[in-house]
């Protein structure tokens, strides 16, 4: 990110996706893994990389996953997993397509009952405050389901 | 469970959700993992696909040099830009010699808290002649209208196309 005058509640993402032939291109974020995208046909048949819509849907999930995380530690309580499984659905609206919707299934495995009323809360304040779910014109709807064992 | 500006065709209960139902052909589904490793990272998985580490960043707590939601928003809008572009190029019938896009997208912290409210796409397209700039100007033109991720955001979305002849 360039220094400038940025406000301490503003920050900037740069992205660049570069053609790499046929329907594929790379996407790089400064020295961070490059992620491929679309489609390249090669020997052994079509190699499939994400699709825009894939990106999409993930940014929404890993917010999800962030915005959770951030919430368990300011609330001081320990989870033995998560994850999340997200579908989204992109229908035509008009004239062109749009993701109309969201669903997102979480479940997270913790050690002892009496966590559970604030692992839920951490779950519901994850995703009432994921930025990325918050920059999407479609509603998301989430099932939390909280395990022990 | 949270419901947010949910409209009413929404109503499926949510377990019905991941039945796979007969889907109309104007309708595609696209289905994400996303796995918690440890400490603040993650694992992106989507079935066929290279997985993806991923993370919050820095500014959020996060450590360096990992992929996060941040970027893949930014990123999801700049190759939904690029492959709507080559679509556009394929029905106008001309061809490009490269296209890069940069996406630049501003967080900012609002009332409810922080959202996108902005997102810049600066697009360099190299073309062999002077008669195929037009249809490649064109085509950028419409690749942004029909951009069906950058449609599915909130935030404006301005575009900087450059079109350059070698």
């Amino acid at each position: 990110m360039l220094a400038n005058s940025l406000s301490e509640d503003t920050h900037e993402y740069d992205v660049k996706v570069v053609w790499t032939g046929d329907k594929s291109g790379d996407v790089l974020v400064g020295d961070k893994p490059v992620i491929r995208t679309g489609r390249r046909p090669d020997l052994s048949g079509t190699t499939e990389f994400h699709s825009p819509e894939d990106l999409f849907v993930a940014s929404a999930s890993v917010c999800f996953m962030d915005s959770f995380v951030a919430f368990t530690q300011k609330m001081h309580i320990a989870f033995k997993s998560f994850e999340v499984d997200t579908k989204g659905i992109l229908e035509k609206v008009d004239r062109s397509y749009e993701i109309t919707r969201m669903y997102m299934k979480a479940t997270v495995v913790i050690e002892s009952e009496e966590l559970r009323d604030r692992i839920t809360r951490a779950l519901e304040l994850g995703a009432k405050y994921c930025y990325v779910s918050n920059s999407m014109k479609c509603p998301t709807q989430h099932e939390n389901i909280v395990i022990v064992g | 469970m949270i419901l947010r500006y949910l409209p009413k065709r929404f109503s499926e209960r949510p377990s019905d959700f991941f039945v796979v139902k007969a889907l109309s052909q104007d309708m595609h589904e696209y289905q994400v993992r996303v796995d918690w490793t440890r400490d603040r990272l993650g694992e992106l998985v989507i079935e066929g696909k290279p997985k993806v580490q991923v993370a919050p960043p820095p500014e959020f707590d996060g450590p360096t040099g990992i992929m996060t939601p941040e970027d893949m928003f930014v990123a999801a809008a700049s190759a939904c830009f690029m492959t709507t572009f080559i679509t556009f190029s394929k029905k106008i019938r001309f061809d490009f010699k490269s296209f890069s896009c940069q996406g630049v997208g501003t967080l900012q912290k609002l009332e409810k808290g922080y959202e996108f409210t902005k997102l810049v796409l600066k697009t360099k397209v190299t073309v062999g002649s002077e008669d195929i700039k037009q249809k490649a100007e064109r085509a950028l033109e419409l690749a942004g209208k029909y951009c069906l991720v950058s449609n599915s955001m909130k935030c404006p979305v301005e575009h900087e196309n450059t079109v350059v002849v070698k």
